[in-house]
């Protein structure tokens, strides 16, 4: 581990491009809402603020992480599974109060997920969740040995660990990604485009359907989400990932279908958390009391977006 | 010396953790820098407890606040007892009358004489996760003699799954510990101060549901 390479890193033209475009729409956004917040107080702009804040984090721990050592992204997206792990564990009403103990091994899986992330097994991070803990939480349930209400718990617990740690940490494994001859941008650039197409993805369906929002899409799910809401951010985000594909190794007509189902991805990730959190009862609970569902919202697009493109990708340019 | 290692421990190393590992969040934490000094009255149901409280304190407060608890439990060996007193800086107060022994509430008055703040639990014990046992005389005492001291009603939630009574592993949930605005107590009658704060931890946890359900 050669720590302060950042050399290496700087030399990345794109990367450094991005980084700067980042910060510039950050700082943009965050001036907009704040002085649309002063002109009308009433406007309810709670999501939209939190989702600046969350990508103010997110940028300053991707700018860390490209100037100082990979491994700080490693152990913020552990970090970000861990809390949202706990969360989803937190809130949920099919968890026994009897597994508190098997709840360990769920944390316990985190580490080493990230682990096989960062050395880069690939056939092991495929396996080590769907497979060896969804064989291991049930024995360990068995083990406990109170049966009532077990097959829930054995189903919820292996569920949630996938929601929250197994795709997320494909965000993680894209740094670990082999270098590709001709080009730069490496898994750095992969992981900015996806992130960024998502959150994008999520804000443009909301302008879009602020702006146009007629026919409901689902309203017993999501009251607020729209079919001109869906299209527009999704054709929006086509586009931009169009122009963005200087980050990735796609040509014109992949970067096209990959940002399409990248941005439907982030749609059925969001619609899917919605749907969790209603049965939960926690639907639209805000930043009342922080902590309650909050996170989950901040990764629920990004926790399917983020394993479609990281196969889409790899099947396309990684495997040789 | 007590209140820099005090600081130390609670207001970075305790807090950081309870944060980062345990998923701690305090919701109107400056309601304890109001008053200089005060009484906080809390719910309990986990060994967490007081160090959440604890942690919750600034470095000016840590020194000069002292968790009240058991003597029967924390005390059951010399060394404990000195360890609780050292590290968690506590007043330990014998539960029942013990023939020769000290008065519990002429000692935790005596603490407030001196200007100290404390933390009280007045169920006594921790009890089951989530539900609260009737509250004991012992704050109705001491508020009907120090009617000038503001009490501070705290509801916590959740920590009675991450290390409930009995269970030695300590398992992460989210836990969060509500702070009540700062109050004198309205009337003179021990019953009634009992039932007054028992009154504002409930209000106080009926409306964080209430927001939590909306």
């Amino acid at each position: 581990m050669n720590f302060f390479n950042s050399e290496k890193y700087l030399a990345n033209k794109e990367v450094i491009f991005i980084i700067f475009l980042i910060l510039s729409i950050l700082i943009t956004s965050t001036l907009l809402f704040f002085i649309w917040g002063k002109l009308k107080p009433n406007a309810n702009l709670v999501e939209l603020k939190m989702r600046t804040k969350s990508w103010w984090a997110m940028a300053c721990i991707f700018i860390l992480a490209t100037i100082i050592h990979p491994i700080i992204s490693f152990m913020a997206f552990g970090l970000l599974s861990f809390a949202a792990m706990r969360e989803i564990a937190s809130i949920s009403k099919n968890i026994r109060d009897e597994d508190r103990r098997v709840i360990i091994w769920c944390y316990i899986a985190i580490p080493i997920q990230y682990f096989i992330a960062y050395k880069g097994w690939f056939n092991l991070f495929m396996i080590f969740i769907p497979v060896i803990m969804y064989i291991w939480i049930p024995f360990v349930l068995v083990i406990r040995g109170i049966t009532s209400e077990i097959g829930r718990s054995m189903s919820v617990l292996p569920t949630q660990l996938m929601l929250t740690v197994f795709s997320i940490s494909h965000l993680a494994y894209l740094l670990s990604l082999p270098e590709l001859e001709g080009f730069h941008a490496g898994g750095r650039g992969l992981l900015l485009f996806v992130v960024f197409l998502t959150e994008i993805n999520d804000v443009f369906q909301f302008i879009w359907g602020k702006l146009l929002g007629r026919h409901k899409i689902i309203p017993k799910i999501s009251p607020n989400k729209t079919w001109e809401g869906f299209i527009g951010g999704v054709l929006t985000t086509t586009v931009i990932g169009f122009f963005l594909r200087f980050l990735t190794p796609l040509n014109e007509v992949e970067a096209i279908g990959v940002s399409f189902l990248v941005a439907c991805a982030g749609f059925i990730g969001d619609i899917v958390v919605s749907a969790v959190k209603r049965d939960i009862g926690l639907k639209d609970t805000g930043s009342l009391i922080p902590g309650h569902g909050g996170l989950l919202d901040r990764i629920d697009s990004l926790s399917i977006s983020g394993p479609v493109f990281f196969y889409l990708v790899y099947n396309l340019y990684y495997t040789a | 010396m007590k209140r820099l290692y005090l600081t130390i421990l609670y207001v970075y190393l305790m807090r950081l953790f309870l944060k980062l590992i345990v998923g701690i969040r305090y919701h109107n934490k400056e309601a304890l820098k109001k008053n200089k000094q005060f009484i906080v009255v809390s719910n309990h149901n986990s060994h967490l407890d007081s160090l959440a409280l604890l942690s919750a304190l600034s470095s000016s407060q840590i020194a000069n606040t002292h968790p009240v608890a058991a003597g029967d439990y924390f005390g059951q060996s010399p060394m404990r007892a000195y360890f609780t007193r050292i590290f968690t800086n506590a007043i330990l107060i014998p539960r029942s009358a013990i023939k020769g022994g000290q008065n519990p509430i002429r000692m935790m008055s005596s603490a407030i004489s001196k200007g100290s703040s404390l933390i009280l639990f007045p169920e006594g014990s921790r009890g089951e996760p989530e539900k609260m046992q009737e509250f004991k005389k012992g704050v109705g005492l001491l508020l009907k003699m120090h009617p000038e001291i503001p009490f501070i009603p705290v509801f916590m939630k959740g920590m009675g799954r991450v290390l409930p009574k009995g269970e030695r592993m300590f398992v992460p949930f989210d836990t969060y510990v509500c702070f009540g605005e700062p109050r004198h107590c309205k009337t003179n009658n021990v019953d009634d101060i009992v039932s007054e704060i028992e009154q504002s931890i409930i209000e106080l946890a009926e409306n964080s549901f209430v927001k939590l359900q909306n």
